[in-house]
């Protein structure tokens, strides 16, 4: 094998002699936007469309270059003003008052101004993008005058000012409105940078050039370049090879290969938990799934450390709940809450009637189930009698098989960890895509209300108390916290996003 | 379509040879598979991982999806000779179970692919017609279908195991098949021994089953070989694209993992992939020992380095000894057999020829003129070589010449003429250029003087319309113009001696005798020594001055063609003579075959 | 001539019909939910479906091709549904990457096959079992691993060339010389290997012809028999095989496309198929199909400059 290899690869030397020194004598010209004031991130994230009302939290940064949000979240998570200088709630938290920066116009000269507000989010709201439910608590948008708008609210909604620093935020056009699909692919906001035509080929590369007479802070490159990829491979070799500044490694082996060159700078960010998300409490996929015990005897069962140690080679944390570090709700002794204990499980399924063991269906997306993940957790769950049986979903097919058929009682899956208690509550707890069949129970029930009218810090007991039932009645089966790479080749500064995997355009700068 | 169940079929025993494929494939294949070194060698290792893959749950400690996760990429422990992979699954029993699973999709390609390719293939060659219309129209469609987008679109359909992704391959590539076998059926289907078998009255179904499958067998098994190895590759490859088997163990499965954990374990790509390589290596080297074996393409011979073997120049002779134009002592021939070792086939031959002399070399078929009249000419065809004599041409020893001397006496010195008019003329350029060409390169003369000397030999050789005939392709002319054409060319650099083997057999009974007319006026206008090799005696009578009959390498007589034709002396010489008053044409008269264009 | 290359266009049209057909036919079956793929998990069963009817998902297959066909004529793809790109101008943008491997892996193959098959076809002995090994080698290496040792020799360890990416032809030559060169020498080892073989076989055929006897009976020296004489009649056998290794390349720049971070249209048959995005997916089988008969079409017509018996008038 080595030697073939040997083989080919001098036949190949050969071959490749004579452009090789075309190729060196032009390392330099081949990049010619790579000066110090050019910024090459790549991405494994295809935004669907530039158009604000098709914005994802993933792909948050290609808008972040063109539109400014609302208000600006800064990287330790704390709001601090953008297109909204200042906000304000009511006392019963129904009524959000925002002050709107003036003397902001958009590139054709349209002023931006509280009508733009409320077209704008009016269109989000109506607009069937995948981030529209979370204005759903959003009943009316009232303009004040030109620079004040009030948002009034159905029911108070903690995580409100989140949206506005996330997609519902993204200001757009309102001139571009009625040009149909204009803004997908010529998107028109307030923000930095703006989108280079010429040099943007989408799909696979977008290139950013400052925008002229921007109102804010100069960010520090003139141009920022977004490039596309289907695997983590490539991009670290780019890194190596310094095409590209800037990227995030997800993959533990991919961050081992990044760490091996000296020259690439990383920085560590716990985002992601991979884990076991039980929707079917109730039963109705898998009727053993109703019993408390049930789901517990799974979380005694999977022996976490081997898992994290093997899969993710350490690089992670060990971890029973879905709520993150720097949520109100985490409690630090409840990462340990459920020790590896396959007598235990065995035990509590004795309990729950089912010692002859029950079988559970779950899907495999590949590329986050790997061998390893898939053929561990088969044999864990088969040693104390859950004979689990995976069924390949394809990226098609996915979705369907999972949301709309209904056809499984769990997926395993990576969930970002937000720092907005909230935006947890909302997407693990209240009935909804990972809560499919709606779920709840009664310390949930009477915990919700008093969660929701309040800000996080001062409803943090109930947090923690929604936190520890969550975790001691099963409700899922998390693994770890997985540790993420933020890599560059040396020249470029990160500092990570609190609450999001990708970091906002604003946060890379030279390095010194 | 039931008449045609192909590769199964038995082999039915004496068939007449087909011309087409040589004498080496019926005299067992298999062993002389067995004899090819490279052919023994990937035939071992092939049935080697099959053994051990048909073994698998004997062989196999473990089960290849039992995952013990504490183990994971862990080294050799007892029972687990190979270590685990990243699921801490047994490496040995992953190996083993996935050659199951990798080898039988690729077995499910092939039955595929033959099954649809090579029964349409027999039918659309064979009966052409509508059939062949169709077949060919749905394989071009076949073929221009984006396989990627086939693939995908059949795997989101039909589930994603490796099984569906295999039967998709054999549909895909069956038009290689079907292509491979149409065109070699139609090729032989108006051959001699098919009309012969169709006047005799077989039915076309014994027809297919007895002539037509033996012609297509070994490109067939060749195929096989070639596509099993692409299915094995592509298989890996869509593996590696995430296309892959699902939890199926297969080798490209276990490559994509090890690529995977790739800088925590690069050892983990070892071994899939050698069981991979070694796999699709060893069919690549089996096709090629098959192609050799069954298409008699011989093994690499290293016949070259061996030609400097001993030759024994029988003592050299004084120019003045020899003063005729050619004069061969003692000559023998010998070849280089496969297994190693040599045979002679040529026993010191003794022959003279003079300047405007006409000289008969008369003998069966294999009895070694022809092997004579190569090493005169020095263009023996590869494994054999002059192992004893001497050969002199106009008094300059030839035998342990210098090639490039020697090659300088040829076409200006000895020319030849051949045989079959038609595979002697090269198909790719016109009869002008094949003339031009030795002109320029020997004669060092303008294009425009080897034209027109070119021009003026094609009058002289009798040919109506010379400028034509100049700009026609050989496909173009009838086989009594290409032997024109021939002794054309051999005149063309106005050598002294011309050799010419068998030049009239091949043509049909009036041509012969005008071609023979030719040959004898050239040889009185330009005082030419002509050795003529012939088994026909009637063209000795017409023609020759003296002859030379030989029988298996040897000279048994020589005499003035009165002595030889009326007094033989020599038993066999009478033999002769007896078969030729039998008038039976010794071979077929050649045909124009130019009614298959593919 | 002329009537041959207007009666294959013709037949050529049909082909691209029936094929489109039955590509939207087998796109269609699978039971991807684009809307709701779209959407999100998250959205409301309502909103997925006001989303398929605005891609006009509610009709029948039959219907939804005939839309497409009818735009298409008209040269109208159509844009993605995945990245809301126009299609037309998605692949423009791609395509050049692609066609440069292609065209690129088909002249380094026509070149080194050539010369490594007659040179192993004609002088045998050591150098013929040399070719056959580096064949071998080359053939059953998987094409990945070959592409992940050049990758990591050649781009991330000797840094003579970029690791990924692609420089347009009209930006920089040289920037496009030397994004091109490793991707098109991965591709190159297995096509080399396989049409080396052919390139082999034909010449031993030829060198067997009784009218290369001939020539050398003429006395012509054999260097200009075997480039004259051998190479042109080898050439027809192999010209075909190296036309099938061209239209399969389509398959094997997948994987290097990705490896080397390539934006070609084989990394985006493989991505849009998936998901299925029908009006990529659509214009991709035009594009590649119409490519497919173009080729074909050359290389028929050159087989026949080669091969004047299989000339077509």
């Amino acid at each position: 094998m080595k030697k073939s290899a040997r083989v080919a690869i001098a036949a190949l030397a050969l071959l490749a002699a004579p452009t090789v020194l075309a190729g060196c004598s032009d390392s330099g010209g081949a990049a010619p936007d790579s000066g110090p004031k050019a910024l090459s991130i790549a991405t494994m994230t295809l935004p669907q469309s530039l158009d604000p009302k098709d914005a994802t939290g993933s792909a948050l940064p290609f808008f972040q270059a063109v539109y400014d949000t609302l208000v600006k979240r800064e990287p330790d998570g704390s709001y601090s003003p953008m297109l909204a200088t200042e906000w304000k709630y009511n006392d019963d938290l129904t009524e959000l008052a925002l002050t709107l920066r003036s003397g902001v116009t958009f590139d054709d000269g349209t002023p931006f101004d509280a009508e733009a507000v409320k077209a704008n989010m009016e269109r989000f709201r109506k607009g069937g993008g995948a981030q529209a439910k979370t204005l759903n608590d959003v009943k009316a948008i009232k303009v004040v005058d030109a620079t004040h708008v009030t948002l009034e609210l159905a029911q108070p909604n903690p995580a409100m000012l989140f949206y506005l620093s996330d997609a519902a935020g993204l200001m757009a056009n309102p001139a571009d409105f009625t040009k149909g699909d204009a803004l997908k692919t010529k998107p028109s906001g307030t923000g930095p940078y703006d989108l280079d035509q010429n040099l943007t080929f989408i799909g696979t590369r977008w290139t950013f050039t400052r925008a002229p007479g921007y109102w804010g802070a100069k960010l520090p490159y003139d141009t920022v370049t977004i490039s596309f990829f289907d695997n983590e491979t490539a991009i670290v070799n780019g890194l190596k090879t310094g095409q590209i500044n800037a990227a995030l490694i997800q993959d533990a082996d991919q961050q081992i290969s990044a760490e091996s060159d000296p020259k690439v700078k990383t920085v560590k960010q716990e985002f992601d938990f991979q884990g076991l998300v039980l929707f079917d409490r109730a039963g109705a996929v898998t009727p053993e799934m109703r019993d408390p015990r049930v789901r517990q005897a799974l979380n005694h069962a999977i022996d976490r450390k081997t898992m994290l140690e093997k899969i993710r080679q350490s690089r992670g944390a060990i971890t029973n709940q879905v709520f993150g570090t720097s949520t109100a709700a985490y409690k630090p002794e409840l990462d340990a809450y459920y020790s590896y204990d396959p007598a235990k499980a065995r035990e509590l399924l004795k309990e729950a009637g089912h010692s002859g063991g029950f079988t559970l269906k779950l899907p495999r997306i590949a590329a986050i189930v790997s061998d390893a993940l898939a053929a561990s957790l088969q044999a864990d769950l088969g040693a104390v009698g859950v004979k689990l049986v995976w069924e390949d979903v394809d990226a098609g097919s996915a979705i369907k098989r999972i949301f709309t058929d209904r056809a499984f009682s769990g997926l395993v899956m990576n969930i970002g960890q937000s720092s907005t208690d909230w935006v947890v509550v909302g997407e693990l707890v209240l009935p909804g895509a990972f809560n499919m069949f709606g779920y709840t129970d009664d310390t949930v029930k009477e915990l919700l209300p008093k969660i929701q009218g309040r800000d996080a810090q001062a409803a943090k007991a109930e947090l923690q108390a929604l936190n520890e039932h969550l975790v001691k009645d099963g409700w899922f089966v998390p693994f770890y916290r997985m540790t993420y790479l933020h890599v560059s080749d040396g020249s470029v500064t990160i500092t990570p996003q609190d609450g999001m995997a990708v970091p906002s355009i604003y946060n890379y700068a030279p390095a010194k | 379509m039931s008449e045609s169940a192909p590769a199964g079929a038995p082999a039915p025993p004496p068939a007449p040879p087909p011309a087409a494929l040589g004498p080496a494939r019926r005299t067992g294949a298999v062993r002389l598979l067995l004899r090819h070194p490279l052919g023994l060698a990937s035939g071992a290792v092939l049935a080697a991982v099959v053994l051990a893959v048909l073994l698998a749950p004997v062989l196999s400690p473990a089960e290849p999806g039992v995952s013990s996760l504490r183990d994971a990429f862990g080294g050799p422990a007892a029972g687990h000779p190979l270590g685990f992979d990243s699921a801490g699954r047994d490496i040995v029993a992953r190996l083993l179970h996935g050659g199951r699973n990798t080898l039988g999709g690729a077995v499910i390609a092939l039955v595929v692919a033959l099954a649809l390719g090579v029964p349409s293939g027999l039918l659309a060659g064979y009966y052409g017609g509508w059939f062949d219309s169709a077949a060919s129209w749905a394989v071009n469609l076949v073929m221009a279908l984006p396989a990627m987008v086939v693939l995908l679109a059949s795997r989101a359909i039909l589930g994603p195991t490796v099984w569906v992704l295999m039967v998709v391959l054999g549909f895909l590539v069956a038009p290689a098949f079907f292509r491979l076998v149409r065109g070699i059926v139609a090729s032989v289907r108006n051959e001699l021994y098919v009309d012969a078998a169709k006047v005799s009255g077989l039915r076309d179904r014994r027809i297919v089953a007895r002539h037509v499958l033996i012609v297509v067998r070994a490109p067939i098994i060749i195929q096989v070989a070639l596509v099993s190895g692409i299915a094995i590759g592509l298989q890996a490859g869509l593996e590696f694209l995430g296309i892959g088997s699902g939890d199926t163990p297969t080798w490209g499965a276990m490559l994509n993992e090890a690529f995977k954990n790739i800088q925590r374990a690069p050892l983990l790509m070892l071994w899939p992939g050698l069981a991979l390589g070694l796999t699709s290596g060893a069919l690549v080297l089996l096709a090629a020992a098959l192609r050799d074996v069954l298409e008699d393409r011989g093994a690499a011979p290293a016949a070259r380095r061996r030609r400097t073997g001993p030759t024994t120049i029988t003592a050299p002779r004084s120019a003045g000894a020899c003063a005729g134009l050619l004069s061969v002592r003692d000559l023998a021939v010998s070849y280089a057999l496969p297994g190693g070792g040599e045979r002679e086939v040529v026993h010191g031959v003794d022959l003279d020829v003079r300047a405007g002399e006409i000289v008969g070399l008369v003998g069966e078929s294999g009895s070694g003129k022809t092997q004579t009249a190569f090493s005169i000419l020095g263009i023996l065809p590869e494994g054999g070589r002059v192992c004893r004599g001497s050969v002199t041409v106009e008094g300059e020893e030839i035998v342990g010449m210098p090639e490039r001397r020697h090659r300088e006496l040829r076409g200006n010195v000895v020319a030849y003429v051949p045989q079959e008019p038609m595979s002697n003329l090269d198909p790719a350029f016109t009869i002008g250029s094949q003339l031009v060409e030795p002109m320029r390169c020997k004669l060092r003369i303008s294009k425009a003087e080897a034209t027109r000397r070119a021009l003026e030999l094609l009058r002289l050789v009798e040919i109506a319309d010379p400028r034509r005939t100049f700009a026609s392709y050989p496909h173009e002319i009838s086989g009594g113009m290409a032997q024109r054409v021939l002794i054309a060319g051999a005149m063309s650099c106005d050598p002294r001696l011309l050799i010419a083997d068998e030049p009239t057999t091949a043509l049909d009974v009036r041509v012969q005798a005008e071609v023979l007319g030719l040959l004898r006026r050239l040889q009185r206008e330009r005082d030419l020594g002509v050795l003529l090799v012939t088994h026909n005696l009637g063209v000795v009578a017409d023609l020759c001055d003296r002859v030379a009959v030989m029988k298996q390498g040897r000279i048994v007589e020589t005499g003035t063609a009165e002595q030889v034709l009326h007094a033989p002396q020599d038993p066999y010489t009478r033999k002769l003579l007896g078969a030729v008053l039998d008038h039976v044409p010794a071979r077929r008269p050649w045909q124009p075959s130019n009614a298959e264009v593919s | 001539m002329l009537s041959f290359i207007a009666r294959r266009t013709a037949a050529g049209a049909v082909l691209l019909f029936v094929i489109s057909f039955l590509s939207y036919t087998l796109l269609s079956i699978p039971d991807i939910d684009v809307g709701r793929q779209l959407l999100g998990q998250g959205a409301s069963q309502d909103l997925v479906d006001a989303r398929n009817a605005a891609l006009g998902l509610d009709r029948p297959t039959a219907v939804q091709y005939l839309d497409w066909l009818t735009h298409s004529l008209r040269g109208d793809f159509g844009t993605s549904w995945f990245s809301g790109e126009d299609v037309t101008r998605a692949i423009v943008n791609r395509l050049p990457v692609t066609v440069s491997l292609m065209i690129g892996v088909t002249l380094v193959t026509a070149v080194l096959a050539f010369l490594l098959g007659v040179w192993a076809g004609v002088r045998r002995g050591a150098v013929d079992r040399f070719v056959q090994v580096f064949a071998v080698v080359g053939y059953a290496l998987p094409g990945f691993l070959v592409t992940l040792v050049i990758v990591l020799v050649f781009a991330v360890h000797l840094r003579w060339f970029p690791a990924i990416g692609y420089v347009g032809l009209t930006e920089s030559f040289t920037g496009w010389l030397s994004t091109v060169t490793l991707p098109i020498a991965s591709l190159a080892v297995g096509s080399v290997a396989g049409v080396a073989q052919q390139v082999r076989g034909s010449v031993i055929d030829v060198m067997r012809q009784d009218y290369v006897r001939t020539l050398r009976a003429r006395g012509l020296p054999p260097w200009r028999i075997v480039f004259r004489h051998v190479v042109r009649n080898a050439s027809a056998p192999a010209l075909a095989v190296l036309g099938m290794q061209f239209v399969g390349m389509l398959g094997g720049a997948v994987l290097v496309e990705q490896i080397f971070g390539l934006p070609g249209i084989g990394s985006m048959t493989v991505n849009y198929t998936t998901r299925g995005d029908i009006p990529v997916i659509m214009a991709l089988v035009v594009f590649s199909v119409t490519g497919v008969i173009v080729i074909n079409l050359v290389v028929d017509i050159l087989i026949g400059w080669l091969n004047p018996k299989a000339r077509i008038t």
